[in-house]
This record gives C-alpha cells, sequence and structure tokens, in this order.
C-alpha cells in the first residue's frame, strides 16, 4: 500500500539546515494498523504529512498504492488525497457553524464529479461513527469527542484507502478517547488501512503495529 | 452541479459565517463606489450646463470689446477705452473668411425709462437688423428694427420682458410711447423672453433701438461696445479669431509687440466661465473617489489577509480534503468579487442618492448616466480583482502542512 525508500526532509527556515526525518525506508501494508510513536518534536507529524501527500519529502521515494507520488505536481496530490486519503486531526478542524452533515460533505465539493447520492452517503458515514441523531447540529454545539466523530466521517466520505490520524485522541477525555479508538478499530476490522500518529503508548498499543521515531530515523518496535 | 458553482456556494456560506467582516469590507467599497458616481453625476451635470449656455449663446459666436480686460463674464463698463468703431465691422468682413454676419453694437447701461407715471432703469443697445440673427434675439410680438429704422434713425425700440414687465404690467406695449433718457420712442415690438446670462445678468432687462437713432438722437458716442459676429464653420473658429484680431491689429495700426486695445470672448471661453463653479467642486469629488477607492481596496486586502490569518485552518483542512491551489484562489475570488459587486451596488445608489440632493439642493449641476454606473460597476469590479488577488493567492499558495498546526 506505502512504500518509502529513504525519506529525508530537511527545513531550511533558517540558514543552518536541521533535518528532521533522515534515511527513512518503510513498507505498510493495506489492511494494517500501524501507530507511529516519538516524543514532541521527534518528526512524526512531518512523516505522516508525508506520507499522506500534504508534504513533499527533500530526497527519497515514495509510493502510494502502486503509484510514484513523489514526481507528482500539487494538483495531482490534491485530487490524491480526495479520493484516497483521509485526514483525522487532533484539533479536529471542522468548519464552525456548520452542520455536522456540511462537514462531513466537505471533501465531495472538491471531487471530480459531485455525487447524486451525496446526503445519503453523509448521512451512513455519520451513522457509522454514532451520530445519526446530531447531522444537523453545528459544530460549535457538539461535544469534543463528537467533533473528532464528525472528523471521523469526513474522512470516510470518499471511502478512502488510508486513513491518517494526528493525534486523534491529543484533545479528548478519557471516554472519549476509548470511543475514538474503538471506532478506528472498528474501520481497522473492515479492512481499511489506518495509520495513527501519537505520542501516547496506551494509544499506540492498539494497532498491530508500532513505529518509533527518534533523531528522524526509525526503529520497529512492536511487529506481531 | 459543477466544481467552480460549487466552489462559488462555499464562498457564500463562508460569507454567512462572518457577517460583520463582509459589511466591513462592503462598506469600504460603497463609500468609494458612491463618490465616484457623484463625481462623475456632477461632472456631466455641469458639462450639459455649460453645453446649455454655450448653445444658446451659440456656438459659432464671437463677441469683441474693446479694451484688454479678458477673463470678464460681465460688461467692461470702462467707456473711457475707446477702440472699436464700426468701420472696423466693414473691415472683417471685407477681409475675414467664413463670417456669416457681423453688427457693430453700442450700449449703456442704467438708463431711466419713463412710462406715463411709470419709471425704470434698463440698459439701452443701438443694433442693426442682421444683430437680432447674430443673437438668437428675435421679436416674440411686433417687429424687429428694419433697414429703414436704421436709414431714418427712427425712434422705434423694442422692449424686453423685464421692462414690459416693469412699465406696462399686463398692459399691450406695442405701439405705445416711452422716454427713453427723455426723448420718445414707439414700441413696435418685444423681444423674446432669454433669463439670465452665464454671468448672473438678466438678459431680458434690455431695450433695442437702431444704433444710428442711439448715435443721432439718444447718446453722442462714436464708439462702439461691442462687435458680434456668427462664424459659417465652427470648425474653423480658430483660424477665424486669428484672422479677425490681424485684421482688427491692422485696422487699428497696433504694431508689433504692442498688446491688443480689445478682447475676443470665444465659445471656449464661455465654457471655461460656466465651468468655473463645478470645476472645483467635480476636482474634489475626483479626489476624493481616488482616495476613497484607494482605500477601499487597501480596506478590503487588510480584511481579506486579516481574514485569511484567521482562516487558517479552514484553508488547511480544505487543503487535506483535496482542494487544489486553484480552489481555494477561486473561492477567495469570488468572495471578492461578491463583496464589490453589493458594496458596489450600494455605493451606486448612495452617490445616485447624494446626486439627486446635490442637484435639488442647487449646489451644483448633477446628472445620473448610464455611464457613471457603468463606471461605478467596473471599477469596484477592478478593485476586487487588483485588491482581491494579491490575498487570495496567499492564501491559496500556503503549505497546507503550515496551515494545520497548532
Amino acid at each position: 500500500m506505502i512504500k518509502a525508500n529513504k525519506i529525508e526532509k530537511t527545513y531550511s527556515k533558517t540558514a543552518i539546515l536541521t533535518p528532521v526525518l533522515n534515511d527513512i525506508t518503510l513498507s505498510i501494508q493495506k489492511g494494517e494498523y500501524v501507530a507511529i510513536m516519538g516524543t514532541s518534536g521527534s518528526g512524526k507529524s512531518t512523516l505522516m504529512y508525508i506520507l499522506g501527500c500534504l508534504d513533499k519529502p527533500t530526497k527519497g521515494e515514495l509510493e502510494l498504492d502502486g503509484v510514484d507520488v513523489y514526481g507528482m505536481d500539487d494538483d495531482a496530490l490534491s485530487a490524491l488525497r480526495n479520493k484516497k486519503i483521509g485526514f483525522v486531526f487532533q484539533q479536529f478542524f471542522l468548519l464552525e457553524r456548520t452542520t455536522a452533515l456540511d462537514n462531513v460533505l466537505l471533501p465531495l465539493i472538491y471531487a471530480n464529479k459531485y455525487p447524486d447520492d451525496a446526503l445519503q452517503r453523509g448521512r451512513k458515514v455519520l451513522a457509522q461513527v454514532g451520530l445519526e441523531d446530531r447531522v444537523e447540529y453545528l459544530a460549535n454545539e457538539l461535544s469534543g469527542g463528537q467533533q473528532q466523530r464528525v472528523a471521523i466521517a469526513r474522512a470516510l466520505i470518499n471511502d478512502p484507502d488510508v486513513i491518517f490520524a494526528d493525534e486523534p485522541t491529543g484533545n479528548l477525555d478519557s471516554q472519549s478517547t476509548a470511543e475514538i479508538l474503538d471506532i478506528l478499530g472498528h474501520l481497522h476490522q473492515e479492512g481499511r488501512t489506518i495509520i495513527i500518529v501519537t505520542h501516547d503508548r496506551t494509544v499506540a498499543n492498539h494497532a498491530q503495529r508500532i513505529l518509533e521515531l527518534k533523531d528522524g530515523r526509525i526503529a520497529e518496535i512492536k511487529n506481531p | 452541479m459543477t466544481r467552480t458553482i460549487r466552489i462559488a456556494r462555499e464562498s457564500v456560506r463562508m460569507m454567512g459565517r462572518n457577517k460583520f467582516r463582509v459589511f466591513i469590507m462592503m462598506l469600504g467599497i460603497a463609500v468609494g463606489v458612491a463618490s465616484l458616481t457623484l463625481m462623475m453625476c456632477v461632472s456631466k451635470g455641469a458639462y450639459e450646463r455649460v453645453m446649455d449656455t454655450v448653445n444658446r449663446q451659440g456656438p459659432d459666436l464671437l463677441q469683441i470689446r474693446p479694451g484688454t480686460d479678458i477673463q470678464t463674464g460681465l460688461p467692461s463698463g470702462s467707456r473711457e477705452v475707446v477702440s472699436l468703431i464700426e468701420e472696423d465691422v466693414s473691415a472683417i468682413l471685407q477681409h475675414v473668411g467664413n463670417i456669416r454676419a457681423a453688427a457693430p453694437v453700442k450700449d449703456r447701461k442704467e438708463i431711466e425709462v419713463i412710462y406715463e407715471d411709470k419709471f425704470t432703469l434698463t440698459r439701452i443697445f443701438g443694433v442693426i437688423p442682421v444683430w437680432a440673427q447674430i443673437r438668437d434675439f428675435g421679436p416674440r410680438e411686433g417687429e424687429f428694427i428694419s433697414e429703414e429704422d436704421i436709414s431714418f434713425a427712427a425712434r422705434m425700440c423694442l422692449i424686453g420682458q423685464t421692462v414690459k414687465k416693469n412699465l406696462f404690467g399686463d398692459l399691450e406695449p406695442i405701439g405705445r410711447t416711452i422716454r427713453i433718457n427723455n426723448v420718445p420712442f414707439t414700441i413696435k415690438g418685444e423681444l423674446q423672453w432669454k433669463g439670465i446670462s452665464s454671468a448672473g445678468r438678466d438678459r431680458d432687462n434690455r431695450i433695442v433701438i437702431p444704433i444710428t437713432t442711439y448715435t443721432r438722437r439718444l447718446f453722442r458716442d462714436m464708439h462702439l461696445t461691442q462687435i458680434v459676429i456668427t462664424v459659417e464653420d465652427t470648425k474653423k473658429l480658430n483660424k477665424t479669431i486669428k484672422d479677425v484680431r490681424t485684421v482688427l491689429r491692422d485696422q487699428h495700426k497696433i504694431t508689433s509687440g504692442e498688446p491688443d486695445d480689445f478682447a475676443m470672448r470665444t465659445p471656449q471661453d464661455l465654457i471655461d466661465l460656466a465651468y468655473g463653479t463645478s470645476r472645483s467642486l467635480i476636482n474634489l469629488l475626483t479626489g476624493i473617489a481616488a482616495v476613497s477607492l484607494l482605500v477601499a481596496g487597501i480596506v478590503i486586502m487588510n480584511v481579506m489577509l486579516a481574514s485569511i490569518a484567521a482562516r487558517k485552518s479552514e484553508i488547511g483542512i480544505r487543503r487535506a480534503v483535496g482542494a487544489r491551489k486553484n480552489d481555494i484562489l477561486k473561492q477567495f475570488l469570488i468572495e471578492g468579487l461578491i463583496v464589490s459587486l453589493f458594496g458596489g451596488l450600494m455605493g451606486m445608489f448612495l452617490g445616485m442618492g447624494g446626486s439627486v440632493i446635490l442637484s435639488s439642493l442647487d449646489v451644483t449641476a448633477s446628472k445620473i448616466t448610464p455611464l457613471a454606473i457603468a463606471a461605478a460597476i467596473l471599477t469596484c469590479g477592478l478593485i476586487a480583482v487588483v485588491f482581491g488577488i494579491f490575498p487570495a493567492k496567499k492564501a491559496a499558495n500556503q503549505n497546507p502542512i503550515d496551515t494545520l498546526k497548532v
């Protein structure tokens, strides 16, 4: 599903080049549930953004579903994200004062063709995360856990191959955390590829595989 | 539903979430467009008034007066300056082409006129028959001065409407006798109603008599106070003016280097004179319009930049779920266009309202024109593009991961 070969990422915001990722080589199979762990500043989010085609590596090869991603232009990457990738973020990033349903439908606006059954699809994914009775609620009227569930539903609307979750439980209480991890677990059982980025070992333990980032290098610490 | 329509709907939806911001931007545009519209209306109004004056006076009319006080719209009044004589008129007719008609005029103001027990002060003009065509000032009732009146220096006169009102009220004046400077004259006609001149003079407060009678029976003025000329072809006006000047300098034996002892007033002078009051207002409004449009543009740009900073995560999430740079650019440009369109419409109506108020208060002539409306709409579209494109580009070109950082 995802193949990364010798990926490097360097930031040159100041005169000093700061390597964030160094010689990352990894491979993730379809249907895997992988956690990327690391302390804050270890580059785990950067790695996720690169794997999720939101950012480009400075060097290296990246293949997604057998397609070389490294050489793609911005528009092609956008289309790819739209079709094949779903994102869930720590801050939820829902549009405020916008209904749960409209938030969920957001990716469809940027799809090549707006599906005729958009509304049904939106309701269906909201039901999948247990929010069938919150469809018309505004984002800011929902609790944190509910907002994150809307975000997951939004990630699901285009039936993506991979879901990337960046500290999805970082802003949630323990009960909501459990709910979200439960939903991600279900999605994995349905056969989706899930990549979760976290600093929290108990969260990472829900995954089949744990990759740890340290000083820009990767170490496999749990492999079934 | 095409992608662009979907994006436009997003623009509208996001604007609805932030009405205050949108209102501020619209207000900025509205003020700018309002002053632009008003400026256009005022200049159009002023232009029409000027052209009206020029056409009323005649776009083909040249007036020559003795003396050198060129810019005056008022009668020169300087009796001492004596330079024009009747031979000048013949010389002009003889030596200058493109002349339709030329007439000598003598006049004096504030002359005592009596009818029975009524008394008025008015201006007396000594003219020849062709004067009526030159000044488009023929009789409303009765007949104008004839060649015979000129030959016999007849004591015949035509009175203006103000004189008629002052001396006769509702009476029929034709055939009655009045005393001008104590000399009896018979009224043979009434002059047309003319109203107030561009210089603010009452053009109806006058009496017209044969120029010969003027000289022989009233005042012994040998010199003319005016020569009036109409040209055949107004396109050749400038050449004609030059030729007249040459002939007059020649007649008056003015050597080169010496100034003219006469002044010519052309339709262009009339335009300048009539524009006078409106011009400063137009300049002011143009300045205000330019400044406020610039300010509006900067307001739009800054509010959009601020809103882009505030909407970082919105842009980031749109990019993350598959929006292309171009989609973000479109969203913000459409937002700018809608804002300036509605702000522009608001401003246009404000400006039109201002135009109506200005002209009804008689501050200046002002006329609502399609040109003003077109200019207003075009300008705000331009502003939206010029000042909206920079923030929109900035929004679109942000690195999505930067916009998604906490």
